[in-house]
């Protein structure tokens, strides 16, 4: 009997000591399998004590600029959540490797530090992390993948009054909030709305247009604003919407959908879809022999899985954040180490995460200091930066107008189709 | 433990744990105090139905969601705390009663199953109807202060609390023990085991309500589904198992190192602190089915002599008082 | 309509026989061991990915690879008996359930741990050159992938009856279920049941995971939504009846498809789950179930 309490006992030391033991020196903690950012003096940083400093008296000068990711590498989102990373990485690294960001107030170049945490994809554990990094004198905030992480994240940065930089968020209403901490160079439902009507108009001739649009819609905050977005521009572009219905993310059959869809003659078929529901609808559209001739889906799955869809996603259009063939600076190295060590061009939304790392050095070299307040007026004051996702400019509400390309599937390949200029090839339309 | 010992005991904490609401600055710790007290209450609350009553509840969330939901709508919606509280706490024990009179019916396995079912349909209803974020608004997260939360969810643990304690030494929970050890041999003694199945039913709910309401006051902003996810529900139950079902020290020891383990092992480890957690979940109901509590006085005392409970993981109701 | 109908009903029964098939694992543990095993979804999960890399790296059709998957996860099944399941069935029945729901529940946690760990939280699904195959039947069309999940769940469920009803091994794990102590009074050796019966149930909750990463997805959490489908259809049936598993599993799909066509596909669940609570405050023990469990 003895033996039994003794095994739980120990269980229960083993992990207290594998908690203190990690806990003392604050290394940074980037998975390991990851390649670790690289500082340029080689070392890592062990105990911060020194405040950031809020009065501008000389403080001892800190050997990093820390900065705190929290990113779904688990969980639902973990696909996003890996390009989210790698984004950062690779953006950090650059910095690095150029020399680190010059901070006026201690005369000095700093290499930037990145503290990655996962969140598992839940919004609650994204919080209580964002407040333990809180504690540990971080710059700013990178966000994670998905609206809800980035909901919950961005009202716990306002409370804890740290800038915010997130990636891979599309709602409007979250900018419509009144934060002042939270910032996010992404596109957002409004512009994605517009676009796929004026991409439409833009790449096919009058007469051949799908005029018969039909949504599909998720029960989520984003589905509830995308949707009579969608709607409004297809009014205002010339399009009727004849199939609109909503269903919950998670379903696992989309017969009745799908059916009524076909009955009602659609000919685009728009719908914003979580992992693994565009997958299931696709794949099961193929079952039931019926794909309109055109297919539009937001939220761009991760490549292998759409890869792995084969016929039944050919010729989809993916909405994306961010594409290698826009041809922004800074474009190129990040392509090839993706390529390498990936052995695929850069996903859409590493690049989306690299430029919020270019944003924020820049807004950080324009502040002079690490100093909360100061940094986050830097980055609202960002106006024509130049970054990978193309120039720069935050309006009142923390967003920007970028890019919003989006891709298709075809022949195995992931092609951009739009803009028009940047595009690798065009449309397949109808689709295969 | 003798009674005074206890008392003394939880006197100490309660004063160290109040001293670090008044004191602390670290965001970090406020924050995970409140998390681990929430998860202590809504712990405390299962264990009324499912260690003293012996009914296992794998619905247990949907009343920790109606609760915050409830609130969450209310408060900011303009009413008084206080207020919105209440009326959490009113409808939810309204809506337990309703649905235990049907539920109540199923016994053990049917039981677990049947309420599992109905925490998914309401969690699925709850997303459907509510789907968007629920933040406060930007002014009152930039002036957000902790204090508040923080000692609504220490009411809420020490009424979870107190409600136990006094539950387990009345004569209504000692019949819910009865209930619980043999169902049969209770009503053949004149228990009306439906009865006091729904009073541990409602009570329970209804402190489930209210940890949920803590949630809701506490939270800068979460998706109203969320409360209702069977997270909860296996949290509680994984923290009430560790700690020692059944007891009222339990559901707290549990939460405690659930969070502090969950939360402060180090970023590294990632999936594998899940690993170690499912481990030691493991580990204990095979080994030690007191958890952490029955660890703890087994050190304690010096004789260490075999348990004369063999199979069964249920502390076994004694007549008269049961030592905490 | 009368098309939407139609087919809505042909995906009810073809998505029931998959639920069908993974109840028919959660029943054999349930009904021979008295064990609950909450982790069934993470088996058919493990199942899932094995196929999937057979089919990745291998190139193995998950049809050809379905024997071989079988029988790996049934060795997985034996050590997960020996290492874990074999001491929750030294304690007697009625703590049994409580004690497996909880120690499987610990094993979910672990599994989906690790296969985040190791296969990384992507949604990988099998596509092969048939994965969009149809037949036409009238004004239905009737994906073959599906129909041949169905045509397994079905023959996998005839077999178990005939293992079950035909062969002296079937009887002595009847003989179990029903009592075991009984049983091992007139020269059963339990212990060698035990160990095959939960061993099957993993192979059975594998092969089902099989066809699901090839008839939709899979990735290391989709565990727990195919278990509580397996537990409705498990407790539908009636704890510890095997036959009528399959029907309770169509009559699921059905609820599930028909309530879509005329509710909305927000709440096809909902409506699924309302309806086996409400069949199950009639009929407590199943359609085919024994006053006893």
């Amino acid at each position: 009997m003895r033996h039994r309490v003794l095994l739980v006992v120990l269980t229960v030391l083993a992990m207290v000591l594998a908690a203190c033991g990690s806990e003392g020196d604050g290394a940074d903690t980037t998975q390991p399998d990851e390649t670790p950012t690289t500082a340029t003096a080689g070392e890592t940083t062990t105990t911060s004590d020194e405040a950031t400093a809020t009065t501008g008296e000389p403080t001892e000068v800190p050997e990093s600029v820390k900065i705190g990711a929290v990113v779904p590498l688990t969980g639902a989102f973990a696909g996003g959540g890996a390009q989210i990373e790698r984004g950062y990485i690779y953006a950090v690294d650059a910095i690095n490797e150029a020399g680190g960001v010059f901070v006026e107030e201690f005369d000095t170049e700093l290499p930037l530090e990145l503290d990655v945490r996962d969140d598992a994809s839940d919004p609650n554990q994204t919080t209580s992390i964002m407040d333990e990094l809180a504690g540990g004198d971080i710059v700013a905030y990178l966000g994670g993948f998905a609206t809800p992480v980035h909901a919950a994240g961005s009202a716990t940065a306002e409370r804890n009054g740290i800038p915010y930089l997130g990636a891979a968020t599309s709602t409007q209403a979250l900018h419509e909030q009144g934060y002042e901490y939270f910032f996010s160079p992404f596109p957002k439902s409004p512009d994605m709305a517009v676009t796929v009507f004026e991409m439409l108009n833009g790449l096919i001739p009058e007469g051949e247009r799908p005029l018969r649009v039909g949504i599909f819609q998720e029960a989520t905050d984003w589905g509830e604003e995308l949707g009579p977005l969608w709607v409004q521009e297809a009014e205002n572009h010339g399009y009727e919407v004849v199939y609109h219905e909503t269903y919950a993310p998670g379903t696992t059959d989309y017969t009745d959908l799908i059916l009524g869809a076909q009955a009602a003659e659609v000919e685009a078929l728009l719908s914003l879809p979580t992992p693994p529901d565009g997958f299931a609808i696709y794949q099961q559209m193929g079952e039931l022999g019926w794909k309109p001739p055109f297919n539009l889906v937001v939220r761009a799955a991760d490549v292998p899985t759409w890869n792995d869809l084969g016929q039944a996603g050919e010729g989809v259009v993916l909405s994306t954040p961010w594409h290698p063939a826009l041809g922004y600076p800074g474009t190129e190295a990040v392509n090839e180490r993706h390529l390498e060590e990936l052995e695929r061009p850069a996903d859409p939304v590493v690049g989306s995460a690299y430029a919020l790392i270019e944003i924020l050095a820049d807004a950080i070299e324009r502040a002079g200091t690490l100093e909360h307040d100061a940094v986050r007026d830097a980055i609202a004051a960002t106006d024509g930066l130049s970054t990978i996702i193309g120039p720069i400019t935050f309006r009142e509400d923390g967003t920007a107008a970028v890019p919003n390309p989006q891709m298709q599937r075809i022949g195995g390949a992931i092609e951009l189709i739009w803009p028009a200029d940047a595009a690798t090839t065009d449309l397949t339309y109808p689709a295969p | 433990m003798r009674r005074s010992t206890g008392l003394v005991a939880a006197i100490v904490v309660l004063g160290i744990v109040v001293a670090v609401g008044l004191i602390s600055e670290s965001q970090h710790i406020l924050t995970l105090t409140i998390q681990t007290m929430i998860l202590a209450a809504l712990a405390s609350s299962w264990n009324i139905l499912g260690g003293f009553a012996g009914q296992i509840s794998l619905g247990h969330a949907a009343f920790f969601g109606i609760g915050a939901l409830v609130t969450r709508e209310l408060w900011l919606g303009g009413t008084a705390l206080a207020l919105a509280i209440a009326a959490a706490v009113a409808i939810t024990a309204v809506a337990a009663a309703i649905v235990g009179v049907p539920i109540l019916r199923f016994r053990e396995i049917y039981f677990a199953i049947g309420t599992l079912a109905l925490g998914v349909a309401v969690f699925i209803t709850a997303g459907n109807l509510w789907p968007g974020i629920s933040s406060l608004p930007a002014e009152a997260l930039r002036n957000y202060e902790f204090t508040g939360p923080y000692f609504v969810a220490l009411g809420v643990l020490v009424a979870a609390v107190v409600v136990s304690l006094w539950l387990k030494h009345s004569k209504v929970g000692l019949g819910m023990m009865t209930v619980r050890d043999d169902e049969e041999a209770a009503k053949a003694t004149g228990v009306n085991a439906f009865a006091h199945k729904m009073i541990a039913f409602v009570v329970s709910a209804s402190l489930a309500a209210l940890a949920g309401s803590a949630f809701a006051y506490f939270s800068a902003s979460y998706f109203p589904n969320f409360a209702f996810s069977v997270i909860w529900t296996f949290e509680a139950i994984l923290v009430v198992f560790i700690g020692g079902l059944g007891t009222i020290v339990g559901p707290l020891l549990g939460s405690v190192f659930f969070i502090v383990g969950r939360d402060v092992l180090p970023a590294n480890i990632g999936e594998f602190q899940v690993v170690l957690f499912g481990l030691l979940f493991m580990v204990v109901v095979l080994l030690l089915p007191g958890g952490l509590t029955e660890a703890a006085t087994r050190l304690v005392t010096t004789t260490g002599r075999p348990s004369t409970k063999t199979t069964s993981d249920e502390p076994t109701a004694t007549k008269g008082k049961e030592p905490t | 309509m009368t098309q939407l109908i139609l087919q809505s009903v042909v995906s009810g029964v073809l998505v029931g026989g998959m639920y069908g098939l993974v109840a028919l694992g959660l029943a054999l543990a349930f009904g021979v061991l008295k064990v609950l095993d909450v982790a069934h979804g993470e088996l058919l999960m493990l199942g899932g990915y094995a196929s999937f890399f057979a089919f990745t790296f291998w190139g193995l059709d998950p049809f050809v690879s379905m024997p071989l998957v079988f029988v790996a996860m049934f060795g997985f099944g034996v050590v997960l008996y020996l290492v874990l399941f074999r001491y929750v069935t030294r304690t007697e029945v009625h703590t049994r359930i409580k004690n497996s729901l909880l120690i499987s529940f610990g094993l979910v946690l672990v599994l989906q741990a690790l296969a985040v760990r190791f296969f990384t939280a992507d949604e990988r699904t099998i596509s092969t050159a048939y994965s969009l195959e149809a037949l036409t039947i009238g004004p239905v069309r009737v994906p073959v992938v599906r129909l041949a999940g169905f045509v397994v769940a079905v023959v996998a469920a005839l077999a178990l009856e005939w293992l079950l009803f035909r062969t002296s091994f079937g009887r002595a794990l009847r003989a179990t279920s029903e009592d075991w102590t009984r049983a091992a009074l007139t020269g059963v050796d339990v212990r060698r049941i035990y160990l095959i019966a939960f061993a099957l149930s993993a192979a059975l909750a594998a092969i089902a995971g099989s066809l699901v990463s090839l008839g939709y997805s899979i990735s290391p959490s989709v565990g727990l939504g195919w278990t509580l489908k397996a537990l409705i259809v498990v407790v539908l049936a009636g704890l510890g009846s095997m036959r009528g598993i399959i029907v309770a599993g169509i009559f699921l799909g059905l609820v599930e498809s028909l309530a879509s066509v005329w509710l909305g596909g927000q709440y096809r669940e909902v409506v699924a789950l309302m309806l086996f609570l409400v069949i199950l405050s009639f009929r407590p023990h199943g359609f085919y179930g024994r006053a006893h469990a």
